[in-house]
């Protein structure tokens, strides 16, 4: 994941860096006057006056870097991003800070101008992509049965996203529940059916058609019942416009009253994944998210466009097929991952 | 469905309606619009720098056509462009032929499956479905489930998993049916093995059509997907499913740039009855408001005779009670309101929130009102005194009140219809550009 980025990225950091580069040698060139460079539409507002530049370049032997020296690299970080599925508000808004950052900034004649690039792309991209969310420790800190419901359109994979992490709970030593929340679509019972008995958890079903909120609140007394660590719950994929869907996911949660709700998406949506991220967010809330079908998508952009839009802590990262297939998530990690030297 | 895309279109027509000269300016900040729009609805990036590129020099360079104006001319290049981009149509022929599905997890591929098997069966052929996804549990059930409810054999073996020999053994098993349709398993493009199972599959198979199912919602990862695929089993049509969400399907239009391909469906909706034939015509005339007549009359023809339902008069404006009746009546068979309001040219009209979303439950009391009206009163529903109101609803045995919501419901869909009037030909400038200005 995010291969393709990451090698973008570079790209345009050099050229950031050339840019930068080349503003300072031709400001060289014409010695003390720098204006002559200088957009005088750009003069006005937050630019730097340009006083300020000729006292900065004369006196501290510092450069301000302009907008219009960072202006062609950043139209191609627009691009890249968008490429790279990076939803088109998110990008806009990397892309904001990242001028904010750079744009009047004071650069000492032969400080490393990578660096500078370099450090302003991290903040810009660790402000959007903030902070993981730590399952396990949750779950230690809170009251059991922890209750977690899992939430998300049709298709991006919630059933196959519960096996996964009922698996990664029991590895860690809890004991999990699973509630059939899925009384829609056809098959779908026997899907997670299938799924419980292959990792030994006990799941708790009514028929096709049942009421789910029925089912998930049979699946937390069981869970109290039984002095249970975690009931995973799973319900039907539903679109964020269809009101009485969403009802009725409204319902769910104030039957069984979830401690955590997760969103689930695909790591492959494009800018759709916004929108939707945004309904859920607004009518049932959501604590944390899953993006699934990772290692579809080399890219990752669309993890980046989610996990900024709901505003809410990614949590694990779906990666293939097997139980074992689940990562949880670490911002620093990515952001190390995308910067870090090409071997 | 497509209403922001659509929207956006619209605006930045629009924007160019109400220029007084249409200039280089003009048609730079036109082309702007419109990458926009068409980024933020997943088209690749490429395209959308070819198609504006093309758009501009057409609009700069082309010869203006006698009679034109300039408006009109850049209008007709932004709708052939933007058909262009759709790929061409493709037939669905309606004979004996054999179906592959392929696409990535959880694009709706089974449930597409069923769909399709409905299709044909109701087109009057005889049809068959194969589930070849040995790998996700609970797949055969829910194929079979989908296709029990429509009575079409279905074949597969839960137990099973080598879905080679469920296909191998499956063919012959249906060779009584006319058209054959084979679900897979999703996979994706990085997955080697799957994706010499389904090479196999096609081989044993000899599938006259291999479809692509892609997600409305999916971004640009579309192209390196569909490119895979077609380098596998020279994918012919691509389906797009999920079109009912707020996702806009341009990722289908990158598979279908990089298949050669067209469009063969749409899926928006649950049921199983919720799949469209695409037309690219249609589709972009939709999209900026101008209707698609073809696919509205062609749905009539299918559910209803001519003479229950008159377009024609709906389309003055002329809608009674009676004919709200006949529109409730043929519901189930013609699909939802929305989907056919959406057929209908309606320039930049929007229609009150809520209006369509009206539940089908709703729907069938409301007929049982109507049922309770006399000939007179459903002609004329001005006649509607408050003890007529208060006689139908003792007969149909609802509350006054859901008698005078089923009138309020009435007359707002009358506003609504109003307003559409017009529009005959498939691609009439001059009405248009009235509409966009007005």
């Amino acid at each position: 994941m995010f291969e393709s980025l990451k090698s973008r990225l570079k790209e345009v950091r050099t050229r950031l860096g050339n840019d930068i580069g080349a503003a300072a040698e031709s400001v060289d060139e014409t010695g003390p006057f720098p204006e002559e460079r200088v957009n005088p539409e750009a003069e006005s507002g937050q630019q730097a006056g340009l006083v300020d530049k000729v006292k900065a370049l004369v006196k501290d032997r510092e450069l301000i870097i302009g907008e219009g020296d960072v202006k062609d690299a950043i139209d191609e970080l627009e691009i890249v991003l968008l490429e790279n599925d990076v939803a088109f508000p998110v990008t806009e808004e990397i892309l904001d800070h990242l001028k904010k950052q750079l744009v009047g900034r004071r650069r000492k004649i032969g400080e490393s101008v990578d660096s500078i690039v370099l450090s302003a792309l991290k903040t810009s991209l660790k402000d959007v992509l903030g902070n993981g969310f730590d399952l396990i420790s949750y779950i230690k800190t809170h009251e059991h049965p922890v209750k977690v419901l899992f939430t998300g359109v049709n298709g991006t994979g919630k059933t196959t996203t519960v096996a996964k992490v009922g698996h990664f709970l029991k590895k860690n030593g809890f004991s999990v529940v699973i509630g059939a929340g899925d009384t829609f679509r056809a098959g779908a019972i026997e899907q997670i059916d299938v799924h419980a008995e292959r990792i030994g958890i006990k799941i708790i079903q009514h028929q096709q058609g049942a009421d789910p909120s029925a089912v998930l609140f049979d699946a937390v007394q069981y869970a109290i019942a039984h002095k249970v660590d975690v009931v995973l719950a799973d319900t039907a994929g539903r679109f964020h416009n269809r009101a009485n869907l969403m009802n009725q996911l409204d319902k769910i949660r104030r039957v069984m009253k979830p401690d955590l709700i997760v969103y689930v998406d695909e790591a492959v949506a494009g800018n759709d994944a916004v929108v939707r991220a945004d309904e859920f967010e607004k009518t049932v809330g959501a604590d944390a998210v899953v993006l699934t079908k990772a290692d579809m998508d080399p890219r990752g952009g669309a993890a980046i466009s989610i996990a900024h839009t709901i505003g809410k802590p990614l949590m694990f990262l779906g990666t293939g097929q097997g139980y074992d297939d689940i990562t949880p998530f670490s911002p620093d990690q990515v952001i190390g991952e995308l910067f870090s030297e090409e071997s | 469905m497509l209403d922001k895309l659509g929207n956006s279109l619209k605006d930045a027509m629009k924007k160019l309606a109400g220029r007084s000269v249409v200039d280089r300016a003009a048609v730079e900040d036109l082309v702007k619009d419109l990458q926009r729009a068409l980024l933020q609805s997943d088209v690749n990036v490429k395209l959308v720098m070819n198609l504006s590129n093309a758009i501009k020099t057409r609009s700069l360079e082309e010869e203006l056509p006698k009679g034109m104006a300039v408006r009109e001319h850049v209008l007709r290049i932004v709708y052939q462009e933007l058909v262009k981009l759709m790929g061409k149509g493709t037939d669905v022929t309606l004979g004996s032929q054999t179906i592959l599905m392929a696409g990535l997890q959880g694009s709706g591929k089974t449930t597409t499956t069923a769909k399709l098997a409905r299709y044909f069966q109701r087109k009057g052929l005889r049809v068959g479905v194969i589930c070849g996804d040995t790998f996700r549990p609970g797949a055969y059930e829910q194929l079979s489930t989908l296709c029990a409810k429509i009575n079409i054999p279905c074949i597969g073996n839960p137990k099973e998993t080598d879905a080679l020999k469920i296909v191998r053994e499956g063919l012959p098993a249906l060779s009584h049916v006319e058209v054959i349709i084979i679900d897979t398993q999703g996979r994706h493009a990085l997955e080697n093995d799957l994706i010499k199972e389904i090479i196999d599959i096609n081989a044993i198979a000899k599938a006259t059509h291999r479809w692509l199912v892609i997600d409305a919602a999916l971004g640009q990862q579309a192209s390196e997907q569909a490119r895979r695929f077609h380098e596998a089993i020279s994918i012919d049509g691509v389906i797009i499913t999920k079109m009912d969400g707020t996702a806009k399907g341009g990722g289908a239009l990158s598979a279908v740039s990089e298949t050669q391909s067209g469009i063969v469906f749409i899926g928006s909706g649950e049921t199983i009855d919720d799949l469209e034939r695409f037309d690219p015509d249609g589709f972009i005339s939709r999209l900026l408001g101008m209707g698609d007549l073809k696919a509205l009359v062609e749905k009539a023809e299918e559910s209803i005779a001519s003479s229950d339902f008159d377009v024609n008069a709906m389309m003055r404006g002329k809608f009674t009670l009676r004919d709200m009746y006949k529109q409730l009546e043929s519901l189930n068979k013609m699909g939802p309101l929305k989907q056919i309001m959406s057929m209908l040219p309606m320039g930049n009209m929007q229609l009150p929130e809520g209006v369509l979303d009206v539940t089908t439950v709703k729907m069938s009391r409301y007929r049982i009102i109507m049922d309770s009206m006399t000939g007179a009163e459903l002609d004329d529903p001005a006649l509607l005194s408050s003890s007529r109101v208060q006689r139908i609803a003792h007969g149909a045995g609802a509350s006054p009140e859901e008698v005078r919501e089923l009138l309020k419901y009435y007359k707002t869909m009358k506003r609504a219809l109003k307003g559409v009037r017009g529009g005959g030909g498939k691609f009439d400038l001059q009405r248009m550009m009235k509409r966009f200005s007005g």
